[in-house]
């Protein structure tokens, strides 16, 4: 929260409908319909968490990044899976990204939030019985753009510090 | 180190896949084999030199990391001297963990379950009760952490758990020559840019070693898309150009790929090739300098990368390196580290640029890290069938090759860079120390 303003429940539920359709747009892989909800001036990161003691300076490494991306390397990281040539999403993975605790506060513009919130991912590959799970915390800036929303930034940090996946070739 | 006796019929099985290896065949059944695993454990991580760390992780007095030597953990420290140390990560009085976190700052490190504490050399210092209960019986000296020999170079430090191995100078010998070119691009060297991309995989450690062991054969398939958008400076039909460089008797290996009409030190600023330079010996610079990829594994799990990545199809974009590290967790299981590798010389907008370039095409999301991880669990995983487990594979390219006589640099030197030379060098090693033979 900036001083005493608080967003209006529609805000916050207009908010929270873009992230249900952002993720619904990836877990239906309609990835160019993905890269239409986010800003051209989008920067995109996944940072390295480090086990570290509980009163050390940091956790999430401030520089090293697991996804350090704008939105011309998503471009062509989604460019890449429109050939045939992506083997690691060949078949593609099935995911289902569950968003929770949204909270949304003011940033000091008036058209950009600040939105924390849990994102759950089930991954399912192949015939493996075992899904990869990613419990992530998500710090967001969402912008309001004349037709609707765009996302800003994207801050997506995994809780397990050693991943339990052979890769990341889905987007968080 | 004390190794297991084994019976007669695994010392025999051992002696007849180093022979296989020596024909071009190489079993398939030690992906998954849990004897394998063990053996591997006892006589090769036991006994060669694994990386710990590059020094750049652990600048500051009190700075330490947690790393393994195959299924050992141990605390790499610089004490309040500047000299790093390497301890095993286990209280000696009763064996509880010392050091929970995998990197921080401490003078030293005091145990959760009696409180003895030790100073970050190892040096045991602090134990409570100690006239009342030991009644001046237990000498500290004797009870410091279990320490680990290490040595550097170029900045990276590595441990060996065997007193008797000869030293590190001995054990990279010639590749030295190869490993400068990732390690001294700058007059001061190389810096991690951060900590370490860290995930685990069903896969086994040494598919991913033989594969930066110079696998030139994989990337127009693997990486098919990079070639296909003009990402990957290099086409399907030159990227057979290169050397596969091998020292013989130590397993180290290096693929050296080249494009015709690829600029020489292509990918880098000039300041850097300036002082690249200087820096290198004037057989370095010749060789080098017709590098567009330059893929390497020191044996036994230590593997490197440099490549250009355009983010522009058809330009020869950014050089990056990336160091990194296969733990063997398990037989099939293993742990990936992954560091991006940037000159300390250069300058910021470089140094950026360099990492963006790795984390889009290496590390667990990069997009080349990405197919070929999937490619080596289903390797992992078919290698387990009954029918799979006692096949082999063949290795038999490059078998009658001659050395190329006016290349510039050390080892056995073959063209083209398709060529399993270096895989045949690599596990006529991992064979040497499996049958106890180095």
């Amino acid at each position: 929260m900036v001083g005493n303003r608080r967003v209006d429940r529609d805000t916050v539920a207009e908010i929270q409908e873009f992230l249900y359709r952002e993720a619904l747009a990836l877990d239906e892989r309609r990835f160019r319909d993905w890269l239409d909800l986010l800003a051209d001036d989008i920067t995109y990161e996944v940072p390295v968490r480090v086990t570290r003691e509980g009163l050390a300076e940091w956790e999430l490494s401030p520089n090293a990044r697991i996804f350090d991306d704008t939105k011309e390397t998503l471009e062509i990281r989604v460019h890449r899976l429109e050939t045939d040539f992506a083997w690691a999403e060949q078949p593609p993975s099935r995911t289902r990204h569950y968003v929770t605790n949204v909270v949304v506060d003011p940033t000091d513009r008036d058209d950009e939030f600040q939105v924390f919130s849990n994102c759950f991912i089930y991954r399912s590959r192949g015939d493996e019985p075992e899904p990869s799970l990613y419990s992530v915390a998500r710090r967001d800036i969402v912008r309001r753009v004349a037709d609707g929303w765009k996302l800003a930034k994207r801050f997506a940090a995994v809780d397990q510090a050693l991943i339990n996946a052979h890769n990341l070739s889905i987007f968080l | 180190m004390s190794t297991r006796v084994l019976d007669a019929g695994t010392e025999e099985y051992l002696r007849k896949i180093r022979e296989g290896i020596r024909q071009g065949r190489f079993p398939v059944r030690v992906f998954n084999d849990e004897a394998i695993h063990e053996i591997e454990q006892e006589r090769l991580f036991s006994r060669a030199w694994c990386l710990l760390a590059h020094e750049s992780e652990i600048p500051s007095p009190g700075d330490y990391v947690t790393r393994y030597i195959g299924n050992n953990n141990i605390i790499v420290a610089r004490d309040e001297h500047g000299v790093v140390h390497a301890n095993l990560n286990m209280c000696r009085h009763r064996g509880n963990q010392m050091c929970k976190a995998e990197m921080g700052n401490a003078s030293h490190f005091r145990c959760s379950y009696h409180g003895w504490v030790y100073k970050n050399s190892g040096e045991l210092v602090g134990v409570p009760y100690m006239k009342e209960g030991y009644e001046g019986r237990l000498d500290r000296k004797e009870w410091s952490l279990v320490r680990v020999r290490t040595d550097s170079y170029g900045g990276l430090i590595f441990g060996c758990l065997d007193p008797q191995a000869p030293s590190l100078a001995d054990y990279l010998g010639d590749f030295r020559f190869y490993l400068d070119f990732y390690l001294k691009q700058s007059a001061s060297g190389v810096e991690v840019y951060g900590p370490p991309d860290h995930w685990v995989a069903d896969t086994n450690w040494k598919i991913c070693a033989e594969n930066f062991a110079g696998d030139g054969y994989h990337t127009p398939v693997a990486h098919q898309w990079g070639f296909h958008l003009g990402y990957f400076p290099s086409s399907g039909a030159t990227h057979s150009q290169g050397w596969a460089v091998s020292i013989p008797g130590k397993g180290h290996a290096i693929g050296l790929g080249h494009s015709p009409n690829f600029p020489p030190f292509g990918g880098f600023p000039d300041d850097l090739v300036e002082q690249m330079k200087q820096t290198f010996t004037a057989e370095q610079v010749e060789v080098f300098s017709k590098v567009r990829t330059a893929v390497a594994t020191v044996f036994p799990n230590l593997s490197f990368l440099m490549q250009p990545l355009s983010m522009t199809p058809g330009e020869p974009g950014v050089r990056f390196v990336t160091m990194r590290l296969y733990h063997p967790a398990g037989p099939g299981r293993m742990e990936m580290y992954s560091w991006c590798l940037v000159p300390r010389d250069a300058s910021d907008e470089y140094k950026t640029a360099a990492y963006k370039a790795y984390t889009l095409a290496f590390g667990q999301a990069g997009t080349f890290e990405q197919d070929d991880f999937e490619n080596w669990i289903k390797v992992t995983r078919t290698a387990k069938s009954t029918m799979a487990r006692d096949l082999e594979f063949p290795y038999i390219m490059g078998m009658e090759s001659q050395r190329d006589p006016d290349f510039k640099g050390p080892g056995h030197v073959v063209r083209p860079y398709v060529n399993d030379t270096n895989f045949r060098n690599l596990w006529g090693r991992w064979a040497d120390y499996l049958v106890g033979e180095v």
